[in-house]
Parts: C-alpha cells; structure tokens; sequence
C-alpha cells in the first residue's frame, strides 16, 4: 500500500469511528435515567415552563429525530447550545480548552524529560542506584492517586512553605488581557513579565504533579527499550569501534529505541487531554475535564456530546498523525 | 541601604495596591448575568451588587424599602400597583433608568419566558408608562407579596441599549448598583470596580475580584494561605470548624433562609397513611443531624417558616419515640412486623454532608425499633425526575427562597400545584382556602394568623418534615470589616472595608 493510500484509508476509517461514537455517546446519555430540563429547573418551575424548554431544546421530538437533528446541526460544525447557560457550547469549549492544553504540554514536557532522560540512564546503569531507584520510582509513582498526590503537593508547597499558589491560573490582583486564552502565550504577547512568572508559578504545582504521574510509564518504556537497543549489534559494533558510552546511548541505542515509544508518547499526550479532570479538579484549574464532570452533574446533554465529541476528534486526529510519522519511519508499518 | 530602600518601597506600594482589592473566593458558579434568565444563588449574587430594582432591602433586614421607586402607591382593589422613579439613576453608560426602560425590562422577561420568569407572569397582568418618571403594573389578582417579588432580580432593569429585546443576553450587565464588572473571564475569576454614576452610596473597597474554585478543600487552602481576603460559599463545616481554631482566620455566622426538610409522598404506601407520616414526624432526630453533620452549624427547624421570619411558629413537636411507637402500633405495624422503608437523597446536590445526613436519620427511625430503612441514592437529574414522578416515598429536599415571605414557605409545597412539583402530591382544600385568603390579604397580623392555621394544617397531614434551618457562613483575614450575612441573604460586597 503505497504512502498516500494509507493515509487516505486512515482518514476515511475514522469517519465510522466518530459515527459509531456519536450514536453511542447520543443514547447512552438518554437512556440512562435524569432529565436535563428538572436538573436546571428543579420542582420549582410550573408544567408550562418546562414544556416550552423541553420543546425550545428539541427534546419533546422523538430521540431518533433528536439524533438526526444532531448529526446535522454537527455536520455544519454546531455543537449545540449548553443547556444550563443558553451559552454555544463550542464558545465553552473555546474558553476551556487552553487552560487544559496549557496544563497537558506542561505535565507532558515533565514527563518525558523525566522519562527520557533517567529511562536512558537507568538503561546505561542496569541495576546501578539509576536503574533501581527508576524502577521503584515507577513502581511507586504509578500506584499514588493523582488527587492525594496533589493534595500533599498543595499542603507542602502552598500551606508549609508557601512559594506556590495552591489553586487557579492567575492570582486575583494580577491582570492580564487575555488574547488567545493561553495565559503563558498572552502574557509573553503582550509583554506581561508579572503575569508571566504569575501564571508559571500556577501551572507549576499542577503540571508537576500530573507530570510525575505519567512519568513513570515513559520511565520505564524508555528504559526497557534502551535496554533492548543497547543489547543490538549495532549498539556493541559502535562500541567496538570505541565510541563512547554516552554517545552510545544517546545517538545509537535512545534513538532507535524512540520509534515505539514516539507513538506511545503521542497517544498519551491525546489521552492526557482528555484525562486531566482529577488534576484539575484538585487545583481548581478551570479546563475541559473539570467542564466535562460540571456538566455532567447537570445533565447538559449538548455540552456533555460536545465536549465528548471534541476530545474524540482530538485523540483521532492524533492517532492519525502519529501513525502517518510512523509509516514515513518505518515503511513496514504500510502492511 | 539603596537597595534596602527599594526593596521597602516595592513591599510598600505592593500593600499599598492589594489594600484596595478585595479578594473573594467561592465554588459557585456564574451562569448568566440575564436578570431574565437568572435564577441561582450566585448569579443573583452579582446582579444584586451591579444592578438595582424598583425596591430593596433595608441593610440586614428583611423590610423592604424604596430603592429606583421612591414612592409607590397601590390601588384599592391591590391590583394596580404606581412607582415614582427616581430621576438621578442611571446605567453605567448614561442611559436614564426611566418608566420605558422599566417596561421593557420587565415585558422583555415575561416574553422570553427564562427559568424565574414565572414568578412574574403568574402575577403580572400588563405593565404601563404613565410618565417618563411614573411605572405602572397590573396584577392579574391582589398578591399581598408582590413587592418582595419585585426585590428579586427578574423584575430588575436592564439597559436596553445592550440587552436585545427577543434574545437573552450573554455578556456582562451594563451597571446601575454601587460596581461595575470590569473584567470576566467565565469560571476564572470576574472584577468589580466602583460605578461612579450609582445614586447610592459608594462602596467600601474599590475593586472586588471573584476567583472561582473547584473544590471546598481548595477554597479553604486559598484562604489560609493568604489568596484570598474571604471565603464565600462553600467550605465543609468540618473545615470551618477547624478555620474556627485558627488565629488568622474569622469565621462569621449569620442567618440564612436555606431550609431542608423531608418529604412524604401521602399518594404513595405506605406513605399514604398519615399515621406513617406522623410516626416519622415523631421520630426523627434533628438535633443529632445538627451535631454530628453540621458540628452546629445549622438549627433544628420546627417549621417550614424559618425561623426569624413573621408567623414563623415552632409547630412541629418535639423526638418523642414512645409517641412514634405508638402511631406505628396503630398502623398495624411491631418489631417482628416492621415497616420497612426507602429513604433517598442525592449526593451531590446539596454538597458532601448529604449521605451523612441521611445515615443519621436512617439510625433515628429505626430507634423505634418498628422501623427499618434502606438508604438509596440517585443523581440530582435523575433525584428530580424521581420526585417529579412520584417515584420516591420519602426523601430529603431543600429550599432556597424565590422572594423572602412566608407564602414563598408555604404555597409552594402545599398548594395543589406546587405539592405536585415538589414530590408530596398533597392536596388539602381547606388548606389551600387558606393560602389563598393569606395571599390576597394585605395586613400582615391577619395574613400572620392565616399562615399559623396552615402551619397547624401541616402537622396535622404531614406531608412535608422540616429538620434545619442552614447558617450561612463566611471566613475571613482578620482584616476584613463589615461583612453581614443578612436573612435576605443578599452579600453585599459594598459594605465590606480592607483595613
């Protein structure tokens, strides 16, 4: 199968994908019990003031046309309205979503220098002090719940030593005009030092922390592939030659042991995404996991699809990049 | 020594700065800040510090005093209601608050028909321009608490130059209260700054900034340490009684019109037999709730008028087991045939003490011994659905008062309606006659003696039991004067100085 043609299949498997997604998230959400328009309304709203909400919501049609009328308004690129705010959900989404991406690359960054760095040396210096203490680190990072890991983090570093806010992205009494809603991106932008360093000191705190947490899967894929690589011919022909250890390491064994590990990393990076709600909802960082679990709680079918939808369209069109790096790497992945 | 200087200059005008900022956290919410649309605590909370209406509240009172209107005369039938408007109010871009804009505010309500809109339109027959400075409305039938309607923030003006007439608004309000919003960043934080052209008195502190926090547990961290000046709304009280022993910190209690209560569904076995509901009535134990849930930080309720409010009475009798036994002994049940029951609650809705609650009162019915209770549970959506439908039996509820009167404690869980809307599906057609003989009724001794035989109808059939009466509560720096928790439960951030 020829590059072009791959590419093309993966673009065109993935339509059935969202399709299959949407008709499960679209019923699922209506099938369990609860209804939006009580959960915004309460008892207190007389019969006539409902009816004209179910009705202004379209949920007084049947759920099939309900569905269609979805997939439509979808296709024309409307998520709809959030039913608890009358608000587009895509504008939601658009004032939520930076602050998750700027919490994900974050902790992504922490996580792979940690993964890379110490994987390769811990690889280097099998069952050395490197090698043991990153295995026990894994081991022990990926058992901690991320909340109570947060939790310590705050008390220590908020409460005990005070050097880092414990919560939000900004403190109150520093202002910042927010252009594109990336607040490190517009504090540099607009030339805003105070509220860069600001915003860095908030990020810290959480970014570490979920950071640390996905570390240790990188930790040890690095490692374990290292391993492997370095146990390659070409790892003891470079030796051989009397290259040194380091660039051994660094330049022959890490870089080929990167190729699996590159999709792993970019899978991860979509999930994060996706999955940051337990970090966000211990530090009060306003993105789309803690939007997601709010609206949840309310029902709000609309914005619980959008968001949903969203992240879906997200981690595929990830997947999809991820394998096109792959086939242009390693062409035997075209089948 | 230059560099020392500088440096106490920097921590000099950096106090200097943040002594005219008040910082406010809370884990509310702001929905919308469309007096039409509006209808949750938060949002209201913002509009009654931007906003103005036709009357207000007297500060840490429930009486109610003139505010845009001042003057008003009604008509001998109660059915037409006259407002003077004063004539130096104005929005924050110079638009006069006049009678059109009055009539546009309060029609554009009605017409795009939001979530408290009803609490107009079920009054509301027409509005009228008499004058530029004179408002005129009809009622559709005498209500004896229409000014206290007219103290939420549905009847409140908007300016029209910003608010469209057939949709509702998204952005920020243009102001005519004592701030102006400066800056909103939806679910981060949101900045109020003086408003210059406000006829009243000018606040306290400058500029107020919102922060918004996810979690009670966060709030109470950004409180200790030091991010934010008050925390309103809502910390857990486990957490406010450990603030309480921390010397850095006031905790100030107030008053609140929340009530909780318990409702019994009288269409529903064996709920059905006032005898049940009434040993219910006798053995449930608010006291214990309120030590052990809220460590003292609610009292019991022995009304479903809270207490501090006219023709509040304690009706509702005393724990008294034997008498619990007894009535269940009536109704044909013993301790080898108990009466086993369902209790529900939802577990976020009401916060983290919910589940609590109901553990404690499942312990105080089945100290009967006749009784045995199966808690469950359900989401709020589908908890609304469930009462609604008439699905549950017996279950907790709570109340957050629409406008601060006893008929907004009554009417809506006893009149046929309403009972049905909030799960008792009660009907008592002496009782409604009652009801309605208090609503239209304008002197408030005789409306008082009418809400106490609906009181004493209330124990009679029992279909709601009410068990406390929240406080409201807010933590502060101890630098911070002037906060009031008033039982209209209005914040006013106005009031409130950074020493």
């Amino acid at each position: 199968m020829s590059l072009k043609d791959y590419i093309l299949t993966r673009i065109l498997l993935a339509i059935p994908m969202m399709f299959i997604l949407l008709i499960v998230i679209f019923f699922v959400l209506r099938i369990i019990p609860g209804d939006p328009v009580l959960a915004i309304l309460g008892g207190k709203a007389p019969q006539e003031v409902i009816d004209q909400k179910r009705h202004e919501l379209g949920l007084d049609k049947p759920i099939i046309v309900q569905f269609f009328d979805y997939v439509g308004d979808l296709l024309k690129g409307d998520l709809g309205k959030s039913t608890l705010t009358s608000r587009p959900v895509w504008n939601e989404i658009k004032d939520r979503f930076p602050a998750t991406v700027e919490l994900t690359l974050f902790a992504f960054l922490v996580a792979v220098l940690i993964g890379i760095f110490w994987g390769a040396e811990a690889a280097a210096h099998r069952d050395g002090i490197f090698d043991v203490s990153a295995r026990v680190y894994s081991v022990f990072i990926y058992a901690i719940p991320v909340f109570w890991f947060g939790l310590m983090m705050q008390y220590y570093f908020g409460m005990v030593l005070r050097w880092l806010p414990v919560a939000g992205r900004l403190s109150p009494i520093v202002s910042l005009d927010t252009k594109t809603g990336f607040f490190l991106l517009d504090s540099i932008i607009t030339w805003n030092w105070e509220a860069f360093i600001d915003v860095l000191k908030h990020l810290l705190m959480p970014g570490i922390t979920l950071g640390l947490v996905i570390s240790s899967i990188f930790l040890r894929m690095v490692r374990n592939n290292t391993i492997l690589m370095l146990s390659q011919d070409f790892s003891t022909a470079a030796r051989a030659r009397g290259i040194s250890q380091r660039r051994v390491l660094y330049k022959h064994a890490l870089r080929n042991a990167m190729v699996p590990i590159l999709t792993v990393m970019g899978l991860q990076l979509a999930i994060l995404l996706a999955g940051a709600v337990l970090t966000e909802t211990t530090f009060s960082w306003p993105g789309l996991g803690s939007y997601l679990v709010m609206k949840i709680r309310y029902r709000d079918f609309p914005a619980i699809q959008g968001t949903i939808v969203f992240f879906a369209f997200f981690v595929i069109v990830i997947s999809i990049v991820v394998d096109i790096i792959n086939a242009l790497i390693d062409p035997r992945v075209r089948y | 020594m230059k560099k020392v200087l500088l440096v106490l200059l920097l921590v000099v005008s950096i106090l200097a700065f943040s002594s005219k900022v008040l910082v406010v956290g809370t884990t509310d919410k702001i929905r919308t800040l469309d007096p039409a649309k509006c209808y949750d605590y938060f949002s209201s909370n913002i509009l009654q510090n931007v906003l103005t209406g036709l009357v207000d509240y007297e500060v840490n009172t429930s009486n109610l005093i003139p505010s845009l209107a001042e003057s008003w005369e009604v008509s001998p039938d109660s059915l037409v209601y006259t407002f003077h408007l004063r004539k130096d109010a104005k929005f924050e871009d110079g638009t006069a608050i006049d009678a059109s804009v009055m009539k546009y505010s309060i029609d554009r309500a009605m017409k795009l028909n939001g979530d408290p809109a009803f609490l107009l339109t079920d009054i509301v027959d027409s509005t009228k321009v008499v004058d530029k400075y004179t408002f005129q409305i009809k009622l559709k039938y005498p209500f004896s608490a229409f000014l206290s309607v007219l103290g939420y923030t549905v009847a409140w003006p908007v300016n029209p130059n910003l608010y469209p007439e057939n949709a509702f608004y998204e952005g920020a309000p243009s102001s005519s209260g004592p701030y102006k919003i400066a800056e909103w960043i939806r679910d981060v934080r949101i900045v109020l700054e003086k408003n210059d052209k406000y006829f009243g008195p000018a606040p306290k502190v400058d500029k107020v900034v919102i922060t918004f926090y996810e979690s009670a547990a966060t709030l109470r961290l950004a409180l200790e340490t030091g991010q934010i000046d008050i925390a309103f709304r809502h910390l857990d009280p486990r957490d406010i009684s450990d603030l309480e022993n921390n010397p850095n910190i006031n905790v100030i209690k107030g008053s609140s019109p929340q009530i909780r209560y318990l409702v019994l569904n009288t269409k529903q076995a064996p709920f059905s037999n006032p005898l049940v509901r009434k040993a219910i009535m006798y053995a449930v134990d608010r006291q214990r709730i309120v030590d052990d849930v809220f460590v003292g930080l609610a009292q019991p309720l022995y009304s479903m008028v809270p207490m501090g409010m006219w023709s509040h009475e304690d009706i509702f009798p005393k724990r008294n087991l034997r008498a619990a036994k007894r009535l269940l002994q009536q109704a044909g049940y013993w301790t080898d045939k108990p009466l086993t029951i369902d209790l529900w609650y939802s577990p976020t809705h009401y916060g983290t003490t919910e589940a609590d609650v109901a553990q404690v009162l499942k312990e105080s019915l089945e100290e009967t011994g006749i009784i045995k209770v199966n808690i469950k549970y359900a989401e709020w959506s589908t908890y609304v659905d469930y009462f609604l439908n008439g699905t549950m039996g017996l279950f907790l509820l709570g109340w957050y008062p629409d406008y601060i009167d006893p008929d907004d404690y009554l009417w809506p869980f006893l009149s046929v309606n309403g009972a049905k809307s909030m799960g008792s599906f009660y009907e008592n057609p002496t009782t409604e006659a009652v009801m309605k003989a208090a609503r239209v009724c304008v002197d408030q001794n005789t409306r008082s003696d009418l809400y106490d035989q609906v009181q004493n109808h209330l124990v009679v059939d029992v279909p709601n039991i009410p068990l406390w009466q929240g406080v409201a509560v807010v933590a502060t720096q101890k630098n911070i004067k002037g906060v009031l928790l008033e039982p209209t439960q209005i914040f006013r951030y106005y009031l409130i100085e950074k020493k």
